[in-house]
């Protein structure tokens, strides 16, 4: 008997249901494996990660962002799954640009598990108590916000606020950053991934927008700075805040706090200037993946494993139930179901144009520690766009040149 | 051998010591002068180079003054107020006493942790308890944002780390008042002392060696105080309440440079030992005095 060690990091409860399910049903077929699964934080999974890799006890089977690829493939730690056999004729099952988001350099570090595309989430109540359309330029996202600021209660003090943001975790500020500059044409970093290019103009247009919505229009939740996920949440669905910058989960985390409560789930607006790519601007792609463990001593039941909680039978759950994020097989994404699910065509649109952050090993730190202090200060009013995004930008830069 | 079992007696304990205390230090030590990453793996050996990189490093003087500020006014802050709480418990008003001595150590024996949590939510603007008073009594506006305002979010981590730490200085105090002869005082009424000269001639000086003591360890426990910080700011807002030992995880687990982490790690112990010592040494020459 083959056992095999599975690590899942967070997720809403429903998947971890279907986990397990799909394990026992996994150990039925394979008779000579046995998966011992255990759920994991996605707090601190980087600590996690790290520490147990690196001292050879991680596990055999792992889920962590796509974009852990760069960092944990050139460590060593992930197995490149392209040297398996059936990898060629494994790789058809997947939607090609979710599918390059595991690749670092010339391997694929995993198989491409749920996808997320960064939307724009509008509180319905409040956009139709106020006769407001879900914005789709920079303008009229910077006019709702305003419009849906209010003194609701009439005490003098502003109570609901246009938009939410969260930038008490520092990771999660920059993925809700990122979408912004990407639609407007800003790229994070130069495709050799030798230069930092998030202070472009483009870039710096991004940042403006959000500085002055705080700074003069005051339509961002003026203590953004301390919220995380929970504060976030409970402001929107608590009526305080009108808009926020999420992703596929959102529905089911409404539904969860807030049963009945509706919303519009729309892209990131654009730039007015590219009202006409509205469709196609790319929004930030983010992704979960499967990888084995490089120094697993059971490489091919962990393959076995990951295929079978990767394969077309096993996405379409992503299809069928409210997961948390979005399918990632041409087989999921084009089925029939796949029209009938609520926002699903959005974010299947959303996702072929969408990009991910450069596949750089130290892009997490890059976002966390320089991107989104700077960018923070800029919306505050300590420093300017273009100054903070300069300042970020040479502190990247730095960076960059001493990892190499 | 009779003179030696005493020694192999111990040797189990003295082996546990340095496996789990003098292991880890020494490690530490010689982390921070090599090129250790999580990445990269072990590299060569380096020098002082990561010591000049943390000294290098903008977070670090910002940091550093933010712990200087956190370990000392919280400390003193606790201090008084555990004092004062003590002074008031030494008073044995009754059952009053004991229900209130229990109820005054609850902070003390709750997790830091859960402590941080709770603090958190307390202070949240929208819908922390304390701004809904605050606000209701007209003190501040709706809304107002304790946690994300680099002006005031220290200042929020400094009282929870004070809410946590009066408990044990007020058990120590009260520990102190109860071991001060009562002839000090009776003799000092028969002269005529006020209650203020008392206090300050009778009950403080004798209280000293406490104080001194609590001081030391209040600083020593605040400076390495991880979790409070971490679960309430994790540093921020754009590093505002930024703390040593959250800068250590910062180098070590998300720029994954172990080397920096240790020493910044080594230069924390030196400083601590440094101050505690240089503390020590002048008290023990006040006592000798």
């Amino acid at each position: 008997m083959v056992e095999i060690q599975d690590w899942n990091f967070g997720g809403r409860p429903r998947l971890m249901v279907w986990l397990r399910q799909r394990i026992e049903s996994f150990e039925a077929t394979h008779p000579g494996i046995k998966v011992v699964q255990s759920d994991k934080s996605w707090n601190m999974i980087r600590e996690i990660l790290y520490t147990s890799f690196s001292t050879g006890t991680g596990p055999d089977v792992v889920n962590t962002h796509a974009n852990y690829a760069a960092e944990f493939g050139e460590a060593g730690y992930y197995y490149p799954v392209n040297k398996f056999p059936d990898f060629d004729s494994v790789k058809q099952w997947f939607v090609p640009e979710l599918l390059e988001s595991t690749r670092y350099k010339d391997n694929y570090y995993g198989l491409p598990s749920s996808a997320i595309a960064f939307i724009l989430v509008c509180n319905r109540q409040l956009f139709d108590a106020a006769h407001i359309a879900p914005p789709r330029t920079w303008s009229e996202f910077r006019s709702a916000a305003r419009s849906l600021t209010r003194d609701t209660d009439g005490d003098g003090h502003i109570d609901q606020f246009g938009l939410v943001l969260m930038g008490g975790d520092k990771g999660g500020f920059a993925y809700r950053m990122v979408p912004f500059f990407y639609k407007a044409g800003a790229d994070f970093m130069s495709d050799d991934l030798t230069r930092v290019e998030f202070n472009s103009p483009a870039g710096v247009a991004a940042l403006t927008l959000f500085a002055e919505m705080y700074q003069i229009d005051r339509s961002i939740t003026p203590g953004f700075l301390a919220y995380g996920h929970s504060e976030t949440n409970d402001l929107f669905c608590g009526n305080r805040a009108a808009m926020a910058i999420e992703g596929p989960w959102v529905r089911g985390m409404v539904n969860e706090m807030s049963p009945g409560k509706d919303v519009f789930v729309v892209s990131i607006p654009v730039p007015d200037s590219l009202l006409d790519q509205y469709e196609t601007l790319p929004t930030l792609q983010d992704m979960v993946m499967y990888s084995v463990n490089a120094h697993s001593r059971n490489l091919e039941a962990s393959w076995e494993f990951v295929k079978y909680l990767r394969n077309e039978e096993a996405d379409m759950a992503w299809i069928r139930e409210d997961l948390g994020a979005v399918a990632t097989t041409n087989f999921a994404f084009n089925s029939p179901e796949a029209q009938n699910v609520k926002d699903l065509p959005l974010y299947i649109n959303e996702l072929r144009h969408a990009r991910p952050l450069p596949t750089h090993p130290r892009i997490i730190a890059l976002a966390s520690n320089t991107f989104t202090p700077f960018c923070q200060k800029a919306i505050v009013g300590e420093l300017t766009p273009k100054a903070a995004l300069d300042q970020a930008a040479r502190e990247a830069q730095e960076v960059i040149e001493n990892t190499k | 051998m009779k003179k030696a079992t005493p020694y192999l007696l111990l040797l189990p304990a003295l082996l546990f010591t340095a496996f789990v205390l003098g292991y880890p230090l020494v490690q530490n030590l010689v982390n921070s002068v090599r090129d250790v990453s999580l990445v990269s793996g072990v590299g060569g050996w380096v020098g002082l180079s990561n010591y000049a990189n943390v000294l290098d490093d903008p977070l670090f003087l910002s940091s550093l003054r933010n712990t200087l500020i956190y370990a000392l006014v919280g400390t003193i802050l606790a201090l008084v107020i555990g004092l004062g709480f003590a002074l008031l418990l030494n008073m044995k008003i009754g059952r009053i006493t004991t229900i209130a001595s229990f109820l005054y150590t609850i902070p003390w024996v709750i997790s830091p942790v859960v402590a941080g949590f709770s603090w958190k939510w307390l202070l949240n603007d929208h819908f922390g308890i304390i701004n809904y008073w605050l606000s209701s009594a007209e003190l501040i506006d709706a809304g107002t944002s304790w946690l994300g305002d680099p002006q005031t979010v220290l200042a929020c981590v400094i009282f929870a780390r004070v809410w946590q730490f009066y408990p044990f200085a007020m058990v120590m105090f009260l520990a102190g008042l109860q071991a001060i002869p009562l002839e000090q005082y009776e003799a000092a009424a028969v002269d005529g002392a006020t209650m203020f000269r008392r206090f300050f001639h009778i009950t403080i000086p004798n209280l000293k060696p406490v104080f001194s003591v609590l001081l030391v360890l209040g600083v020593i426990w605040s400076f390495n105080d991880f979790n409070i910080v971490f679960v309430m700011t994790r540093g921020g807002p754009m590093n505002a309440s930024m703390v040593l030992p959250v800068l250590v995880r910062e180098f070590s687990f998300v720029f994954f440079d172990l080397g920096k982490g240790s020493a910044l790690s080594v230069m924390t112990f030196m400083l601590l030992v440094t101050l505690s010592f240089l503390y020590l040494r002048i008290i023990s020459g006040r006592e000798s005095a």
